[in-house]
């Protein structure tokens, strides 16, 4: 049992990190929904220096340097460029998942290294993830850095016309977010599932981008809807555990994909929908107006 | 720059040929001026006559293309708004550059050289307490500011240049969204702030006794030009509006009499919530009959949005009928308004009133194409609704290449007229009239304002909501000031005093004091 | 920003003209094939026999080009059930899961008419394949009015839920076929039962009735948008939702109607593939394939700008593309999945010229200083 928890738990650690990223770009006003992309490219490159130089390090270092990549291209075409942030992400997204198909082919099967040591079965990356989350509340509620992003998010031309470079500002968020989900990317390649295929990321970086959204841009709210869907996927994975020998496990594959959509219309009740709105940052996704 | 001390009547800025182009306009062609310490300086001009421009290189949001700045002076150049505020230069917006999400504190200190990476939040507090005790503000730091009154969200953009250390303050147009008492506690700041030998720049559109009242001089804009330098003492409203205009406005419309019908818009006890979930409209009852035009007379956020919304069937109302010719439509949706004679001018011409991607005759389709005259088994007669189009464009004379030009191509005046002449030609049997003249310059609002009396001799019942109250009184036969969601009274215009008026839209008042 | 003696700006564009965009969007797809011709490189193939061999098997080789028009009409349909929402400003990136739900849907009327078990009566196909292609309409547009109905009454993210239909789609297929599913074909190769022959599509000139299907209904859609009150609507909510609100168009009844219209488009789709396509008639074991094949749907979309007419061609070189693609890669060598490498490049290519439909580069040579 403690197995599955410990599992579970490592699951939840990829959500995270992903998330954290997505949440600290959305809080300066940059909508990512191309998470998948971003994280099929940490996971992907991560793997092929890991299998190939032998070293973790290496690996997550080349995630998190991808993933900042692909993230300033998307900065590129969103703030630079002005373009739809929702069709660029979707361009991100496409990207990733064919040119890793493509590049990650000859790398498929097992990564073959010997497993990180854990503490008690949870991966050191857990303890990581929830510093990461700390730290991301700590900057927003009492710095200067995260008092800027946060109004950048809320509102680009007052935040400029106080005499903060917006443009700056966003790349920044933009590149650290990216940064975060190549991170987490390897994370499920290196540490969660150490087995290369095609799109084996089955969808997890939308489940982060609802992720993101269900917490209303908090990051411990953040952290427990990591560790439900960690849970649920395993659980997926794992039927026997709760239920044995009811429904086929294909079936049971389809558990966390449901119960997001749950959880998104969950999210329009009054209640929610309310909370959500004053919470969400009211630039976001917007082209920055012509002054 | 170290900020230099000044004796009251220096000149703290001076700007010398300052000319801006833009493709096919010159915005701003040479113009000169000076501000000096301890003086309110007013800048007047219509929409379009340069003062935004002007206003935004006196900022250094935009950098002109001749001409010279002058600060204490000394020669400057700004490269953004940051230069400006290093020298002591701060803007107070019109339209609020503040983050409603976000606390009094928050918004002061965004940006600011003095915070550091990790703000010190208790000195933050004492030094603008101080601020605050010096000129006479009051204003809970903690609150956020979307729960502040405009007036109170005025207060925290002023604080905010003061404390980066404002001198010289550029005001646009600072009373346009204050009722009547807050304007007063405006211009008692003001004063204190000039007794302190800042400098005060107000832009006004055309509030222009509030330029006699509050200023010492005043320059006049027109297309781009100073027309005018005059001290303030030796103006009148008409000698301004003239050199603002060109030729001689008349103030005072002509009063139309009308036979007033049966009631064609009935509301009983009509309650509502905004988008917060807050009570907006607390149970309003009233009803306008043909050839009538009932004014609702307020301030911003008291409820008027939502009253037309809800009328609109744009928003569920909470409780009440509404009833438009006896038939309680309170379920009916917006659709159905439209095909029972409802029309509708939203206060927002832009997002709501068209579709700027759209042609002008797609635009006018907005209100046409449910109408069995200009669409068939489903399929859009666009040969008709063109030709409706391009007898609509010449009729109310809006000026655009053709029907085929996009709704965004327009400017704002042009617009307004597009969306009126979709609306009226559909000669709607009640006509609710939202902010319709709200960011037109004075030739426009004449415009619309005669077409609004033209409907209202047709008989049309016609419920306006206006911010301007010199608007209100002199197009309405009912005045109903409304505050916090309440109606206050409902005057016959006749019976209406200003004062009463005003008192009542900032909630001071309930019901004229019978003489 | 200056060059040399001129200057360089951008101003935006008041209206993109047809011509303006044709030519960008072919732009965008020669630098997209272009770039993808480094990764030939890479390879070692050089770029220009790589193409030459991919063209030439797809639309000239008499084996390669029926296989491409097969292609070519599934990524038609799935590109019209991804533009009818995008003209209401949506996000239908849920073809795959919406055309699994049309196939299943399909499949089960056949099963239910008896066609797993060989000792079934010849079918009559006058009844059987009107009622297959209802349930792959059906079908569709039932996975696709979840989004819909979510999206107009909660204004639920449509990209998550579809998405997520997505994979729920792929495993319910998954449960359906393999170990022991109701559809699973004989021999437990994880594959689909087979249509038996008379139950097969029918063929008209040369090839499945699907082509002329797919046809008329992109010049259907086209005319809807064109000229039909309800293309009006539609194409207001997408511009200005709350000009549309003010108008009186419905905000809960639109995002419903284009998903499900959307999603029967899709699920027809998944009909003319498993079960039109000469060769095929059944789920085969790698449907996934053809869940991914759908997201050019998205591609061909964006680059006809919504123009259900255009993207005919388009489709046409798509479906051409990843056809020779396919083909070509073991022959040269070129590793597996050059399609989707061509998928994801194409993408970003054509984002980035997105740009270009909105602004235009001016140049303007400076007057020189006095």
């Amino acid at each position: 049992m403690w197995e599955f928890a410990a599992r579970s738990l490592n699951a939840s650690t990829v959500f995270t990190i992903a998330a954290l990223g997505e949440l600290i770009g959305q809080r300066s006003g940059i909508l990512n929904v191309g998470i998948e992309g971003v994280m099929l490219f940490g996971a992907t490159v991560g793997f092929i220096v890991a299998k190939t130089t032998g070293s973790y390090l290496l690996g997550c270092l080349a995630a998190i340097a991808i993933g900042g990549l692909i993230a300033a291209l998307h900065g590129f075409f969103s703030i630079t460029l002005g373009g739809d942030q929702v069709v660029n992400g979707m361009g991100i997204w496409i990207l990733g998942f064919g040119l890793t198909a493509y590049i990650g082919y000859p790398y498929t099967g097992p990564l073959g290294l010997e497993r990180i040591p854990g503490l008690l079965g949870l991966s050191p990356f857990f303890f990581l993830a929830i510093g990461l989350v700390v730290l991301t509340w700590w900057m927003f509620s009492k710095t200067s850095l995260g008092l800027r992003i946060r109004s950048a998010g809320e509102n680009p031309s007052v935040t400029e016309v106080s005499g903060i470079n917006v443009t700056r500002t966003r790349y920044l968020s933009v590149v650290a977010s990216g940064m975060l989900m190549g991170l987490g990317g390897a994370i499920y390649s290196l540490s969660y599932n150490p087995v290369w295929s095609i799109n084996f990321l089955l969808g997890w970086g939308f489940i982060a981008l609802a992720l993101v959204f269900f917490s209303m841009w908090n990051p411990f709210i953040l952290f427990g809807g990591s560790i439900l869907f960690g849970t649920l996927w395993q659980l997926s994975l794992n039927p026997q555990l709760v239920l044995p020998n009811v429904l086929s496990r294909y079936i049971w594959r389809t558990v966390p994909f449901v119960i997001t959509i749950a959880v998104l219309v969950l999210m329009s009740t009054k209640w929610f929908s309310s909370r959500w709105g004053a919470a969400k940052p009211q630039a976001l996704g917007l082209p920055r107006e012509e002054e | 720059m170290p900020i230099q001390p000044v004796k009251r009547g220096d000149t703290v800025l001076e700007a010398r040929g300052i000319t801006k182009r833009f493709p096919g306009v010159v915005a701003n062609d040479h113009i000169d001026f000076e501000i000096r310490a301890g003086e309110i300086h007013a800048i007047l001009g219509e929409n379009g006559a340069g003062k935004t421009t002007l206003m935004k290189i006196l900022f250094g949001l935009l950098q002109p293309d001749e001409g010279e700045i002058y600060v204490h002076g000394e020669k400057v150049t700004f490269h953004s708004p940051l230069d400006a505020i290093h020298l002591g230069i701060g803007m107070v917006h019109q339209n609020r550059k503040l983050i409603p999400a976000h606390t009094v504190l928050e918004n002061i200190l965004l940006g600011h050289p003095k915070a550091g990476s990790i703000p010190d939040l208790k000195r933050t507090r004492d030094e603008i307490a101080e601020l605050c005790d010096r000129y006479g503000f009051k204003i809970d730091l903690k609150a956020k500011v979307w729960q502040l009154s405009e007036g109170e969200k005025q207060v925290v953009e002023i604080l905010k240049t003061l404390y980066r250390g404002a001198r010289i303050l550029i005001l646009d147009e600072p009373t346009s969204s204050l009722a009547p008492p807050e304007t007063e506690k405006l211009l008692e700041s003001i004063r204190i702030m000039t007794g302190e030998d800042l400098a005060l720049v107000p832009f006004i559109t055309h509030k222009l006794p509030i330029v006699l009242t509050i200023s010492e001089r005043v320059t006049v804009l027109r297309r781009g030009k100073v027309t005018a330098r005059l001290r303030t003492a030796d103006a009148t409203e008409n000698s301004l509006a003239k050199e603002m205009v060109g030729r001689e406005v008349i103030f005072r419309l002509e009063h139309v009499e009308v036979e007033r019908g049966k009631p064609i818009l009935e509301v009983e006890d009509l309650s509502a919530l905004n988008d917060k979930g807050l009570v907006a409209l607390k149970g309003v009852s009233f009803s306008v009959h043909e050839g009538e035009i009932l004014g609702i007379a307020g301030v911003s956020g008291n409820g008027q949005q939502v009253l037309a919304e809800v009328l609109a069937g744009l928003r569920k109302a909470v409780s009440g009928r509404v009833l438009i010719d006896g038939i309680n439509i309170s379920r009916a949706d917006s659709l159905e308004r439209w095909k029972m004679g409802m029309g509708y001018i939203p206060s927002d011409r832009i997002n709501v009133g068209s579709i700027g991607a759209q042609s002008l005759v797609e635009n006018v389709l907005m209100n046409y194409y449910f109408d069995g005259a200009f669409s068939r088994w489903g399929i859009v007669d666009s040969q008709k609704t063109r030709k409706l189009t391009e007898g609509l464009i010449s009729e109310y004379a809006i000026a655009t290449p053709g029907p085929d030009s996009t709704a965004k191509s327009l400017s704002g005046g042009n617009l307004q007229k597009l969306i009126l002449a979709r609306v009226l030609s559909r000669k709607p049997r009640l006509i609710i009239a939202n902010l319709p003249t709200q960011g037109l310059d004075v030739g426009a609002t004449e415009f619309v304002q005669n077409k609004i009396l033209e409907a209202k001799r047709q008989h049309a019942a016609i419920l306006l909501i206006s911010e301007d109250l010199e608007e209100v009184l002199s197009l309405s036969d009912r005045v109903a000031p409304i505050y916090e969601g309440e109606f206050m009274d409902i005057i016959p215009v006749d019976q209406a005093r200003i004062e009463d008026i005003g008192a009542m839209m900032a909630g001071l008042k309930r019901k004229v004091a019978q003489p | 920003m200056k060059l040399g003696d001129y200057e360089v700006k951008l101003e935006k564009k008041v209206r993109v003209t047809g011509w303006e965009a044709t030519t960008i969007s072919l732009l965008a797809i020669l630098i997209g094939l272009a770039l993808v011709g480094l990764i030939f490189l890479q390879a070692g193939v050089n770029p220009l026999t790589g193409y030459r061999a991919i063209f030439s098997y797809a639309f000239v080789n008499k084996f390669g080009l029926p296989l491409t028009i097969n292609r070519s009409v599934f990524i038609l349909l799935c590109t019209c059930a991804f533009i009818v929402p995008m003209k209401a400003g949506l996000w239908n990136i849920g073809m795959a899961g919406q055309l699994y739900g049309g196939t299943l849907a399909a499949f089960g009327v056949a099963l239910a008419f008896g066609a797993k078990d060989p000792q079934t009566p010849t079918l009559a196909p006058g009844i059987v394949i009107p009622l297959m292609m209802l349930g792959a309409i059906l079908g569709g547009a039932l996975i696709g009015s979840i989004p819909g109905f979510l999206k107009g009454r909660f204004n639920t993210n449509e990209i998550v839920v579809t998405m997520m239909l997505n994979s729920i789609g792929f495993w319910l297929i998954a449960f359906m076929i393999k170990e022991g599913g109701p559809f699973m074909g004989g021999g437990g190769e994880g594959q689909g039962f087979k249509l038996s022959e008379s139950i097969f599509a029918p063929m008209v000139w040369g090839g499945t009735f699907t082509i002329p299907i797919a046809l008329a209904l992109a010049a259907l859609l086209y005319f809807m948008f064109a000229k039909t009150t309800l293309g009006y609507q539609i194409k207001a909510f997408g511009l200005s939702p709350s000009a549309a609100k003010y108008s009186g168009i419905s905000q809960q009844n639109v995002p419903l109607l284009v998903f499900m219209f959307g999603g029967l488009i899709a699920g027809l789709a998944g009909y003319h593939y498993f079960a039109a396509v000469p060769g095929v008639y059944k789920i085969p074991t790698n449907y996934g394939d053809f869940g991914d094949l759908s997201f050019y749907g998205i591609i061909c979309g964006l680059i006809s700008q919504g123009n259900p007419l255009a993207a005919i061609p388009f489709a046409l070189l798509f479906g051409g593309l990843t056809n020779g693609g396919r083909f070509v890669q073991g022959q040269l060598q070129l590793g597996y999945g050059i399609d989707y490498a061509l998928l994801g490049v194409l993408m970003i290519t054509l984002v980035a010229f997105q740009f270009f439909y909105r602004n235009t580069i001016v140049w303007k040579k400076m007057e020189r200083e006095k």
